[in-house]
């Protein structure tokens, strides 16, 4: 069961640990990175301890800019990929 | 009085008191050196730390321990400031944003400083202040201590500390002073309580309407008629005790309703002369020397979230009883971390603790990771001479009488 409910506004930026943190009733952190919240993960968690939080924020805010785009193209483009 | 025995003599309020060498102990989490121990590892049972005990005795014994989410600031009893654990965001002030795991360090700052009685009543803050909780006027964290000169006319009594903000208990003066709202006259020349940083919850009590944050102290409201004699914190929690013993909460609160903005008195005919702030729960000890609970709900039952069901209060209000499994015994000290509860019962070489509450990190120092829901002896094998305990987020100190005699 998750220990609380956190706005991402609530969260700080830790640029050492490059991830989202709030404080967790052990003393240490709990975590999310950009990554979890760009791929829709919910769950911060602690690394010293069980407890978990949610964390509630808006998927649009942190989703892959670049994939934002392709569905706004008018021009016939090719996909290029790269191996 | 044996040879060899030190004795240390010192003043309390009126009576004089012979302290026998002192025992300084922790347990709990302790990852980030906050234990002391010179370790960075939880203890589940109460470590003797012998080389702080024995270093502090030189410079008499701790007065006052303050410990916070995984650290710890000590103020010994000839006035220095020892300070331990998590330091990245300068909040041991020792002038760098670096921990101290592996030791402790004096403060040197307040080794220097001759503070005699006209400053007598300052007002010192360092560490995190990215939400204004340092109340420098500003959103900037601190590394050194630095006075808030907000009561520089004040004589500040008391300070609390919570996650993001700060509460302050001071005597001021019949003087002007300009708020950020507007320029106002303090007429009166009692206790006033101040709040800053962080007020999304509502903690720091100074007004209805929502306040994301202040970083320059301001006047909580409802409770100027009260005679406060002591402001506490802890999480987003505020919490402040009258002299006629009442108990005035404000925060986050004990249930699940929403957050109360301005101070609520807790309706009861019992006078509270103590209290001890959780994240979810709040011990308060009457004059009868009993401890009762308000909130905690899931207190004791973190691990095991399944239980929570049967201790949730369906009314919505705060759950506010007497604490069960104490029998007869007079609680002469409270004590609560984030998220777990330790008492001291009897005085002198009768004093015990009790702890109770989140288990995982070995607060309660009953050797194992459990949780509990009614308070356990700690240190039932050679339990006695405690005089006093301390709480941090996730860990636990105690002082105690030595017993060489």
């Amino acid at each position: 069961m998750s220990y609380d409910d956190v706005e991402i506004e609530d969260m700080e930026w830790n640029e050492e640990l490059q991830a989202y943190t709030y404080p967790c009733p052990c003393g240490d952190l709990f975590q999310i990175t950009k990554e979890d919240l760009r791929l829709g993960e919910e769950i911060a968690r602690c690394p010293s301890c069980s407890l978990y939080l949610t964390v509630i924020y808006n998927l649009e805010d942190f989703a892959d800019n670049s994939k934002q785009n392709t569905n706004f193209q008018h021009s016939k483009q090719q996909l290029i990929s790269v191996a | 009085m044996e040879e060899g025995e030190r004795v240390v003599k010192i003043q309390k309020d009126t009576e004089e008191v012979e302290h026998k060498q002192q025992e300084i102990w922790s347990w709990g989490a302790g990852t980030d050196g906050q234990l002391g121990t010179g370790k960075l590892e939880d203890e589940h049972t109460p470590q003797f730390l012998i080389n702080l005990s024995n270093s502090i005795s030189s410079f008499g014994h701790i007065s006052l321990l303050s410990c916070g989410g995984a650290h710890v600031i000590a103020l010994t009893s000839d006035g220095k400031v020892l300070s331990w654990g998590r330091g990245a965001s300068g909040q041991l002030g020792h002038g760098e944003k670096l921990d101290f795991k592996l030791d402790f360090c004096f403060v040197l700052f307040f080794c220097h400083q001759k503070l005699t009685p006209p400053d007598s009543g300052c007002l010192f803050t360092c560490g995190d202040g990215s939400f204004g909780q340092l109340g420098h006027g500003d959103y900037h964290s601190c590394s050194s201590p630095m006075e808030v000169l907000f009561f520089n006319s004040k004589h500040v009594e008391q300070v609390a500390c919570g996650m993001r903000h700060t509460l302050v208990l001071s005597k001021g003066n019949i003087e002007a002073y300009l708020c950020w709202l507007s320029l106002l006259v303090a007429g009166n020349t009692g206790e006033k309580v101040y709040g800053f940083g962080s007020g999304k919850r509502g903690q720091l009590g100074v007004s209805e309407d929502k306040i994301k944050s202040l970083s320059f102290p301001e006047p909580c409201s409802g409770i100027q008629g009260a005679e406060v004699v002591a402001v506490f914190a802890n999480g987003d929690q505020s919490a402040a005790l009258s002299a006629d013993g009442c108990l005035y909460t404000w925060g986050r609160g004990f249930s699940s309703n929403s957050n109360t903005c301005i101070p609520q008195s807790l309706p009861s005919t019992l006078y509270f002369k103590q209290a001890a702030l959780g994240w979810n729960h709040a011990l308060i000890l009457t004059s009868e020397d009993e401890v009762f609970m308000l909130g905690g709900s899931n207190h004791g039952v973190l691990s095991e979230p399944q239980k929570t069901i049967h201790l949730h209060n369906v009314s919505g209000k705060s759950n506010f009883s007497k604490v069960t499994g104490l029998g007869e015994k007079k609680v002469v000290q409270i004590a609560a971390g984030a998220e777990h509860s330790a008492i001291v019962t009897g005085q002198l070489e009768n004093g015990q603790i009790y702890s109770w509450g989140w288990g995982e990190h070995g607060q309660l120092g009953l050797g194992g990771i459990n949780d509990h829901t009614v308070p356990q002896l700690v240190m039932a094998e050679d339990n006695s001479m405690i005089s006093k305990v301390y709480c941090g987020s996730g860990f636990t100190f105690a002082l105690r009488q030595s017993l060489d005699c």
